[in-house]
């Protein structure tokens, strides 16, 4: 006789699994709101720096000359990955014909535009306790005078890989893989009980 | 925990990283003339020097990218962080590179045209 599937619902409330409300424990507001962006456009983009000037109306921005620093046009995102490695984050749905503008003003020279729309996700964090929260499972140094915004970097959170984009003093973008995004929205949540939270809809950007 | 110094990122806990083992091994051409015991050193023999020892490693939760590491194994102290295909700059990585028993050997010599 074939075994029964579990049931998923209370193998997930056996492991704890966090509700999308935690209020303060003294009261008042949580400190904490996450938003997940994941349907915002993704696209890497591996180049020489350079080409920033041939592809910048396009863009919007210039590409990032710093190493883990971000530029900022609108909605949009140009994340520095790496020397010749950029991840850009557009509104939904605009990585498409972004990618075959790149493509074709670049033709001529050796580079990559791939959308990884569906491969990352994005999620947004904003409130007081966010930088404490982070803090937790992150090695960087999160202090406000230290990490600010237009800042990035790639590391590990809870062991996971993300990069962390800061937005300002207490607003935060944390990308990670989307197989990953279940993972680091529970330790989330589970390292923000302490502050309250609020887990918003899926939203556009 | 060791706090190694990415030559793109900046300094990083050594969690974010892989260690890709001893450095500057050239890989004999394909038509070579070496014996396969030459071959077997390229192949199998790496080196453990107590002191200087010139690495790879590979920032593998960041950018992702390979670079060499002169690092003294007794002290811990990273002494020269440089990148892929060059050469050591400090006085302790030049001597631990020219001093290696791979500058004589049959596979290094294999590995470039002559």
């Amino acid at each position: 006789m074939a075994q029964a599937h579990p049931d998923i619902s209370a193998l997930e409330a056996q492991a704890g699994r966090l509700p999308d409300q935690m209020p303060h424990p003294d009261g008042g507001s949580g400190g904490i709101v996450f938003t997940d962006l994941s349907t915002c456009g993704k696209l890497n983009l591996r180049c020489a720096s350079d080409v920033s000037s041939q592809i910048i109306r396009f863009l919007g921005a210039s590409l990032p000359d710093k190493a883990n620093s971000v530029t900022t046009s609108g909605e949009r995102r140009i994340i520095w990955l790496g020397p010749d490695e950029y991840l850009v984050l557009v509104k939904t749905g605009e990585e498409d014909s972004l990618s075959s503008i790149i493509s074709s003003a670049l033709s001529s020279q050796h580079h990559a535009a791939t959308i990884v729309t569906d491969a990352l996700a994005c999620l947004q964090l904003d409130g007081p306790a966010v930088r404490d929260v982070l803090a937790k499972g992150c090695a960087l140094d999160l202090h406000d005078t230290k990490f600010t915004a237009g800042m990035c970097a790639q590391t590990l959170l809870a062991s996971a890989s993300i990069t962390l984009l800061c937005e300002g003093d207490s607003s935060f973008r944390i990308i990670c893989r989307t197989s990953f995004l279940d993972y680091v929205m529970a330790w989330l949540k589970d390292a923000a009980c302490e502050y309250g939270y609020y887990v918003t809809p899926q939203s556009n950007i | 925990m060791l706090q190694l110094p990415c030559p793109y990122c900046g300094p990083r806990d050594e969690l974010e990283f892989s260690c890709g083992g001893e450095a500057h091994i050239s890989r004999p051409l394909a038509h070579n003339k070496i014996s396969d015991a030459d071959f077997g050193e390229y192949l199998f023999l790496r080196d453990n020097p107590k002191g200087v020892f010139l690495e790879r490693w590979r920032h593998a939760s960041g950018c992702r990218r390979w670079f060499n590491v002169v690092r003294d194994t007794v002290s811990h102290d990273i002494l020269e962080v440089y990148a892929m295909g060059r050469k050591p700059r400090s006085s302790a990585g030049k001597n631990a590179y020219n001093n290696s028993w791979r500058r004589t050997s049959a596979a290094e010599a294999a590995a470039v045209n002559k």
